[in-house]
């Protein structure tokens, strides 16, 4: 694991990085395509960091989306409710703030034809008014936050649970939250969706070249470096005590504890890294998107990302994130039907029945995935790295 | 393990913070507005607006897909999109007649010799009744498949969403069946509405229920928590206090089955009416389960779901459903036009199903209309198509079809609600009543509204 | 002060006692040396009921906690709600209207009848396998549409619904037998590293395949089977004045309150029969004490004789197939559709998570009370628009309280 420097990996690794970069490149004018790029990474990485939280933490969390909608749902209650101003409404709740008001609007839920304090007061406001909808990243940045709560809350709730008890808790979690978010509609709008402007509400400029709040590019490079960013940052907690830390812990809980590994920590920490992670994700597509809706926190939802981990590869990051990003281009590209002779087979829904095949049969005879056994062939390729050994010593137990 | 290793954590999260709060500080406000002079009262502009007020996406796009177009050579496929809920969780069995209808569409103008003389396939999305995978959809139809135009659609939720992405295109769209109001008052150019406006069904239901000679004091509603069910139990709300009737409204998930406990709840509250505005399985679910619990459409009188117009499927869900009223858009069966009736003769072939649903005929105009724009405008061109559309009388299976508050006539002119824009006026809503076990839809009697009224009531209520 | 805030602030009473008793007391207990595997429970328990007044004579005296003292303690708390909820909403029909919580209660018995017999198939599997399939809510989906199918179909329709009940049996067990076989059979091997993880994913997996086949197959219309037969009408004890129970093809009511459709009251009975069959199976019969045998040591019962790779697949078929009969039974009361499993099986996880894991008769009483809590949840909770919206809830609430406070459940073992 450690020490040995291995370039091919590293030189795979840098070409792919340098091929997303310069994607756009091609594809920047199919913005189909560029969308379901921009998709995939959201999936590659919930479905990494759900690999780090599953497959070497080794809690099987089904609560992963629901972290994710946790900072979606932040980043989309603050772009909702909150507005700067530079004069009292007199009608709304309010707190000075810098000179200025901050303004917290009252829910109007999903009347076609309701007034929020701040319609019912303008007419009243001085000329000149400025009111500001504050930056977006705020939002993102709260709702990582948020997911952070919510990771450490969750995170110390399930010391205790193991394998099945943790999963059945976590589900409970994402269907409370589901039921609150559906019913609470005065504020979250329920079913309806909660809109949220776009990631660059005014545009970008960059090195010259301008583009529209709509243009798929600026989105792309923010969700790709984003998603590399957790990558790196995932690997680098892999690589160093961290990583041996939760692995130790999903090994064995009681060994790690005897050896010193402060447990509860570190189980509680991994929780409310991957949290974060979830959430941060979560909001940044939600803005990309546009817009926010409870059926994201479906089982199914969920079951697509363990999927796409379990396909990659669930103990590796890289492949798990890989695996998510094929699978996102497949399903998409697999909504098609053809003719075989008088019948019209409409892939649209036999591709999940095959993808659930493909699941069961991936973990009944490929454990490591599909796509994680390609990365060691070529980065292991005549290394005889001992935990390769060790696992062969242990499937011929 | 020490805690200075494990500080080194925190300390990096934090770092991650800082980072992040940095780069939150230094970001611009995402909306920003100045109450003016002339203007006090002028209407937030949402961040989405403000920015393709700044780029000219209209003009920029219109010109991309169709310049391709109008170079190539003549019998190039012209590719209409459409909109359908083919995945759950939407609702798959609209979706998939919507898809039948369209297709029926696609076969009958290619029959006769195609749009401007050249072929014309119907390229349908899946939405899966999400709104963030109808934006992808839409996505796709206008930049992957290059569509000129765009039909269908089911959801509220997933029109509402969609809309901004073929305004931010250009590319006209023609809603069949998203009754929330807000798709069109909300005034985008390229939006076209065929379907009823939710707030005009609810008043029809309250029009319903004041027109009937019995006493109605209490009116137990009930619907799902989804865009379509709550405003449209809002409105009707609203409607039935203006007319002194009191109204309760149970709100359920849509994935509710067993509904036992609410089905005592609505018995204790005594209703003279029970209106069931939960779509598809939940509503037969109810009605099944309030049948059988002895509170039915043959104890209380009932205006069961508009799902239940498919008769087949009600008559397996709802057995004991006889005496139910349903609501439905469309002309009645015997007021069918030519289109109409020869449609439903090849939509019963196709499908096997006795009579069109409501959006199925909405689905199959959705297209025509969009062909017979092109056609008029004698181009692809998207802002052509829209101009044409404007201006349009089509004939189809709902009836005539203008939209006459647009841009010529802008809702401030015309003096409507901003709700009227790009808005089929006159869709026939009546309302029907299952009066045999097992009846046809489409043979049960118009009992609403007294000009199209085929039958008379049959009341199952108090009369006193 | 609003009346709906006196329940409010009695629910906020009791969750930070209640939270403080659960988190403290174990730590007491623990720094005394004594037993804390009931301490959270315990601790919780007391704390909501008496706050600070029970609390602190508990952490002085730190006794040992009786199943006893904790029931007494429990009922204190549905008192203390029971009077709050009476005092903030004094209109609301479960405090006003005698009949109408009866006839409520028996809803939730009737219904979580019907789910308890889902919830031992679930449990079933447990004991044996010692893990939970996220696939038992497509099992009892796929028993519903084997009704249906049966029922609609040309040769089969006129025959008793017993034949249609029994092939709905043979399908899922079939099911349920291939299944195991081809990938829960590998688990005993030591092939697989963390075998629970791995059948919870791979029964997932299942569950995602048989939802989208019978998409595939059955279309997304909402179907239904017809119910199996009729109520004789009769009137007891006189047609006049039939205080005691009067019934008509499609219900029946008892004292004039109690008011059980047919199509639900044939789905208990069906429940109560496959329930004592069951029993009869695992207490009377070899293979039935062959599965109890290897529910209790595997080892002991493999050196016994018995083959317990036979027995993982016998339960998983067998679990399989209740979920299946449960289904079959269900498919009269509900409309069908590929996705009603997903609740359904949520439903079960809660239900055998509150019994206790593995625990039968805990499935059965844990089906009962997540019936009557959802019943009640939506006959009480006084704003319309919310009491139904939060139906998914409640069970989910049940679990998380059981996950936090007492693992194992009302008789489970231990984790």
């Amino acid at each position: 694991m450690s020490g040995r420097i291995n370039y091919v990996s590293w030189g795979l690794a840098a070409l792919g990085i340098i091929l997303l970069l310069l994607a756009p490149l091609r594809i920047a004018d199919s913005p189909y395509i560029m969308h379901l790029a921009i998709t995939a990474f959201f999936y590659a990485i919930l479905a990494s960091s759900w690999s780090l939280l599953a497959g070497y933490g080794g809690q099987f969390s089904f609560g992963h989306m629901a972290f994710m909608a946790i900072g979606a749902y932040t980043a989309a209650l603050y772009g909702t409710y909150v507005r700067i101003s530079t004069v009292a409404t007199e009608l709304c709740r309010e707190i000075p703030f810098f000179g200025r008001w901050l303004v917290i609007l009252n829910p109007i839920g999903v009347t076609q034809d309701g007034q929020t304090c701040l319609d019912l007061a303008k007419p009243t406001m001085p000329p000149g008014t400025v009111i500001v909808q504050p930056s977006i990243w705020w939002g993102v940045l709260f709702g990582i936050i948020m997911g952070g709560l919510f990771g450490i809350l969750i995170g110390a709730l399930v010391l205790r649970l193991r394998s099945t008890y943790l999963a059945l808790f976590t589900i409970a979690f994402s269907e409370i939250l589901r039921a609150v978010i559906s019913a609470e509609l005065n504020i979250t709008r329920g079913q309806s969706g909660l809109e949220l402007p776009p990631l660059f509400p005014n545009g970008v400029t960059f090195f010259g070249y301008t583009f529209s709040s709509t243009s798929k590019i600026p989105p792309y490079y923010v969700m790709l470096l984003f998603f590399l960013f957790t990558m790196a940052f995932m690997a680098w907690l892999i690589a160093g005590r961290f990583g041996l830390f939760i692995r130790s812990i999903r090994e064995d809980e009681e060994a790690a504890a005897a050896l010193g590994v402060h447990v509860v920590r570190y189980k509680v920490l991994l929780f409310t890294i991957t949290a974060m992670i979830a959430a941060s994700a979560g909001a940044i597509q939600a803005h990309y998107i546009g817009i926010i809706t409870p059926n994201i926190l479906l089982i199914l939802q969920m079951s697509l990302v363990i999927s796409m981990a379990v396909i990659g590869g669930l103990e590796s990051i890289v492949a798990a994130a890989i695996g998510a990003i094929i699978i996102e281009f497949a399903l998409e590209l697999l909504r098609v039907s053809f003719d075989i002779g008088p019948f019209t087979v409409d892939m649209t829904t036999w591709r999940l029945v095959f993808f659930g095949l493909l699941l069961m049969l991936t973990l009944r005879f490929f454990r490591n995935g599909l796509i994680h056994p390609i990365i060691l062939y070529f980065t292991r390729r005549g290394v005889a790295d001992e935990t390769v050994a060790k696992r062969n010593v242990k499937s011929e137990m | 393990m020490t805690r200075s290793k494990s500080m080194r954590w925190l300390v990096t999260l934090l770092a991650i913070l800082m980072l992040a709060l940095a780069l939150a500080a230094c970001g611009a406000p995402a909306a920003q507005e100045t109450v003016g002079e002339e203007a006090p009262a002028a209407t937030e502009a949402s961040a989405a607006e403000a920015a393709t007020e700044e780029a000219p996406a209209e003009e920029a796009s219109t010109e991309e897909a169709p310049a391709e177009e109008a170079a190539a050579p003549e019998g190039d496929v012209i590719k209409i999109g459409a909109l359908a809920p083919l995945s759950a969780p939407g609702a798959v069995v609209g979706g998939e007649a919507m898809v039948d209808a369209m297709r029926i569409a696609e076969d009958e103008l290619n029959a006769n010799g195609g749009i401007l003389g050249r072929p014309v396939e119907v390229v349908i999305a899946d939405s899966e009744g999400l709104p963030e995978r109808g934006t992808a959809a839409m996505e796709k139809l206008i930049n992957q498949d290059n569509v000129v135009a765009i039909g269908g659609g089911y959801h509220s939720s997933v029109g509402v969403a969609a809309k901004e992405v073929a305004h931010d295109n250009g590319i006209p769209v023609v809603f069949a069946e998203t009754w929330n109001d807000t798709i069109t008052s909300s005034m985008l150019p390229e939006i076209f509405r065929i379907a009823p406006l939710n707030s005009e069904v609810s008043a029809v239901d309250v029009r319903f229920l004041t027109s009937l000679p019995y006493p109605i004091e209490k009116v137990v509603i009930l619907t799902e928590n989804t865009d379509y069910g709550i405003p449209a139990a809002e409105s009707t709300t609203s409607g039935l206090a203006e007319a002194g009737i009191d109204a309760t409204t149970f709100t359920v998930d849509i994935g509710t089955q067993d509904y036992a406990g609410i089905i005592e709840r609505v018995r204790a509250e005594n209703p003279d009416f029970i209106m069931v505005l939960a779509t598809g399985e939940a509503s037969y679910n109810f009605e099944q389960q309030a049948a059988e619990a002895g509170i039915g459409p043959q104890d209380v009188p009932m205006l069961c779901n508009q799902v239940s117009l498919e008769s087949q499927a009600f008559w397996t869900n709802v057995p004991d459903g006889n005496d139910c009223f349903v609501r439905r858009v469309g002309l009645p069966v015997d007021l069918y036009n030519d289109v109409a009736t020869s449609f439903a003769e090849r939509y019963s072939e196709r499908t096997g199903k006795q009579a069109p649903e409501s959006y199925a005929l909405e689905a199959y105009d959705s297209i025509m209309i969009i062909a017979q724009a092109i056609e008029e405008a004698g181009t692809t061109d998207p802002a052509a198509i829209i101009d044409a559309l404007e201006n349009i009388t089509y004939v189809g299976a709902l009836g005539e079809i203008t939209f006459p508050v647009n841009s010529s006539n802008p809702p401030d002119v015309a003096g409507k609600d901003p709700k009227w824009w790009h808005q089929f006026p006159n869709p026939a809503i009546t309302i029907v009543q299952y009066q045999e076990e097992g009846q046809d839809s489409n043979d049960s009697p118009v009992v609403f509204p007294e000009e199209y009224k085929t039958g008379d009531i049959v009341w199952v209520g108090r009369t006193e | 002060m609003d009346n709906a805030a006196i329940l409010g602030w009695t629910l906020l009473w009791l969750v930070v006692w209640g939270a403080i008793g659960g988190i403290v007391t174990p730590r007491i207990y623990a720094r005394k040396d004594l037993d804390i595997s009931d301490a959270p429970l315990g601790g919780a328990i007391i704390g909501a009921a008496f706050g600070p007044f029970g609390l602190i004579p508990l952490w002085i005296v730190t006794p040992g906690f009786s199943m006893r003292w904790l029931v007494a303690a429990g009922m204190v708390i549905l008192g203390i709600i029971a009077f709050a909820f009476s005092k903030a909403y004094p209109t609301n029909l479960c405090v006003t209207d005698g009949s109408y919580v009866t006839s409520q209660l028996a809803n939730g018995l009737v219904i979580g009848i019907i789910y308890s017999l889902m919830a031992l198939g679930l449990t079933l599997i447990f004991s044996i396998l010692g893990v939970v399939s996220f696939a038992h809510g497509e099992f009892y989906m796929i028993g519903g549409y084997v009704v249906y199918v049966m029922s609609t179909s040309v040769f089969a329709q006129d025959m008793s619904p017993l034949v249609w009940l029994l092939g709905a049996a043979v399908v899922t067990f079939v099911l349920g037998a291939i299944f195991e076989v081809f990938f829960l059979r590998v688990m005993g091997t030591g092939k697989i590293e963390r075998p629970v993880e791995y059948a919870i994913l791979v029964t997932f997996g299942l569950s995602f395949f048989l939802q989208y086949l019978a998409q595939a197959i059955m279309g997304a219309s909402p179907v239904k089977a017809t119910r199996f037969w009729d109520f004789p009408v009769m009137a007891l004890p006189s047609a006049e004045n039939p205080w005691f129970l009067k019934t008509t093809k499609g219900s029946l009511t008892l004292f004039e309150v109690i008011r059980i459709p047919n199509a639900r009251f044939t789905s208990a009975i069906l429940a109560v029969i496959l329930l004592l069959a069951l029993m009869w199976f695992l207490y009377r019969t070899w293979q039935g004490r062959g599965l109890r045998a290897v529910s209790q040591d595997r080892q002991a019962a493999s050196v016994a004789g018995i083959n317990p790779n036979n027995m993982n697949t016998l339960a998983f078929a067998m679990g399989a197939m209740l979920a299946g009969l449960s289904g079959a039974s269900l498919v009269q009361v509900f409309s069908w559709l590929p996705q009603v499993g997903v609740p359904a099986a949520a439903r079960s996880f809660v239900i055998i998570v509150l019994g206790g894991m593995g625990s039968l008769p805990g499935a059965f009483l844990g089906g009962l009370i997540v019936g009557v809590v959802e019943t009640m949840g939506t006959g009480c909770v006084p704003d319309p628009s919310r009491a139904a919206a939060y139906m998914p809830a409640y069970g989910m609430i049940i679990l998380t309280l059981t996950l936090l406070l007492k693992p194992t459940g009302l008789f489970g073992r231990e984790l």
